[in-house]
């Protein structure tokens, strides 16, 4: 449960993926999210994970996105058995499977290599009311918090001779009663504390506030953005149009 | 009881908590664990059930290897108390709350009853017993974890930072509590940043640093090593600090507030 929990958790890493504009990371992450949306065969499966994985080993982030992956591969599994049991061909349900692996996988791009601050700069950018970037880049922010608290619940509850391996799947999940309550109970007051703490610190107080730093896309962040329509756009083309 | 042999336990991701740890908690005994924060004190304890296994080495609790045996096992023997009570209560009250460990490990109804009558009088809940957990004080839920956890009459008594949050008189509970405990024969283990809390109850003392045990001592001895503890960022307790001013660094300090106070009045009275 821990080592996948660590598949979510932003962690400051010096990469040249990371170092780029927020704006140009997110772009990337949308062009490898479209083209895994365009597959429709095993070798354009292929083409789009390598995408996701060169990316990811630039990125230095390989682990935590097979972590991620790994979470993923017990819902990939779900779509596969349904798409058997509606009828489609072994081959079409593998690659819709695995095509959901794809999107999960390029969109982790994007979050595992921005910090909730980067988010919060490019939401501002597309010019997105301030109370939602906040709502939003909160929510973001407080995930991993919430899976050390979770990690935390168990234990304790654990430690009470809760086991939630045992018994069937109904049971399974009436055991995991006493982990959602205290979960949601201290995030509703989690919320609660940091609402007073903010009003504190005077938010909403002006209608325009300053930011302390400033979105700057750079020369490597315009090379990385041509770089990267020149190789996605034909890919796509051919993805929907020749294979 | 608990033997830890050349334990190690790397976290998953990746950093080293626990590095080298021998140790023996010995039946009866009060241990406490001491050491600056990050230092593996949790870490360690997490150990003593089996919530955390470790990556080499091994742990041994009641002649059985935590690798071995599921944490429901072991925790009917070592009970944990963790540090935040939120973290614990789901239950809609405050009876349901301690009936729900003794339900899992599988008490019959009768001594049920029997053990949740004896954990509300003795923790003053009785009065609380069908109000929400969490509708009570910080103190009153503390309570109510230890009362949930001394229901079931383990072993040993773990207790994670047990003063957090806690009042003077709270604390002052606390310390007749764990005497009672190692008065039936318990042990108690007991991570805590607060020296002053500790101090009175005189127990094994073990510091951490790092991840590894650099002592191991009394806490009378322990105290007195005024390099070991700025290594391991503690303070000196007040009442041996006081000890010293008055009668110099090799005699015995006081073990607790009221022996001082009475030592000052005499003091005054004579003079």
């Amino acid at each position: 449960m821990q080592w996948i929990a660590q598949g979510f958790i932003f962690r400051r890493i010096t990469s040249p993926f990371h170092q780029l504009d927020p704006r140009v990371k997110l772009l990337v992450s949308i062009e490898l999210f479209t083209l895994s949306l365009l597959v429709g065969s095993l070798p354009e499966v292929i083409i789009a994970l390598s995408g996701i994985f060169a990316i990811a080993s630039i990125s230095k982030i390989l682990r935590r996105i097979s972590r991620t992956l790994t979470y993923t591969l017990f819902f990939a599994i779900i779509i596969f058995s349904i798409n058997i049991l509606v009828g489609y061909p072994l081959m079409d349900a593998f690659v819709i499977a695995v095509r959901f692996l794809a999107i999960v996988g390029s969109t982790s791009i994007f979050f595992l290599t921005t910090p909730p601050d980067e988010l919060e700069l490019v939401m501002k950018w597309f010019r997105l009311p301030r109370d939602i970037v906040f709502a939003f880049v909160t929510a973001v922010r407080f995930v991993p918090v919430l899976m050390m608290d979770a990690l935390q619940i168990m234990d304790a509850q654990k430690s009470r001779g809760l086991e939630l391996q045992k018994g069937n799947i109904f049971s399974r999940f009436r055991r995991f009663i006493p982990i959602l309550i205290p979960l949601i109970v201290d995030a509703v007051l989690r919320s609660g504390d940091l609402a007073e703490a903010m009003e504190a610190r005077a938010y909403g107080a002006v209608k325009k506030p300053t930011s302390l730093y400033q979105l700057e896309i750079g020369v490597w962040g315009k090379v990385a953005t041509i770089l990267s329509i020149t190789l996605i756009v034909p890919l796509a083309y051919l993805f929907l149009f020749l294979m | 009881m608990i033997e830890f042999s050349s334990v190690e336990y790397r976290h998953p991701n990746g950093v080293l908590a626990l590095r080298n740890i021998d140790l023996k908690i010995r039946k009866g005994e009060v241990l406490a664990i001491v050491g600056e924060n990050g230092a593996g004190k949790t870490t360690l304890i997490k150990h003593t059930n089996g919530l955390l296994k470790p990556s080499k080495g091994k742990v041994t609790a009641f002649d059985m290897d935590t690798n071995d045996e599921s944490v429901a096992n072991l925790s009917r023997k070592i009970g944990i108390i963790f540090q935040n009570p939120d973290h614990q209560i789901f239950s809609e009250s405050v009876e349901n709350e301690v009936k729900f460990a003794l339900k899992n490990f599988g008490f019959k109804e009768e001594a049920i009853s029997e053990r949740l009558e004896w954990a509300l009088n003795f923790f003053d809940l009785e009065r609380y017993r069908t109000t929400s957990p969490m509708l009570l004080s910080g103190g009153e839920k503390k309570r109510l974890c230890i009362a949930s956890v001394l229901a079931w009459d383990p072993d040993v008594v773990v207790m994670d930072e047990p003063t957090v949050g806690q009042d003077f008189i709270q604390k002052e509970r606390l310390i007749k509590i764990i005497q009672m405990l190692v008065s039936k024969g318990k042990t108690v283990v007991i991570v805590s940043h607060d020296i002053e809390f500790i101090w009175p109850l005189q127990p094994r003392v073990i510091v951490m640093c790092g991840g590894k045990i650099i002592a191991d001592n009394k806490a009378g001895k322990i105290f007195q090593e005024r390099e070991l503890l700025n290594k391991a960022r503690i303070v000196k307790p007040q009442l041996q600090e006081l000890s010293e001013k008055i009668h110099g660094e090799s005699s015995g300090a006081f073990s607790n507030i009221y022996d001082a106070k009475q030592w000052v009045i005499s003091k005054l009275k004579s003079d």
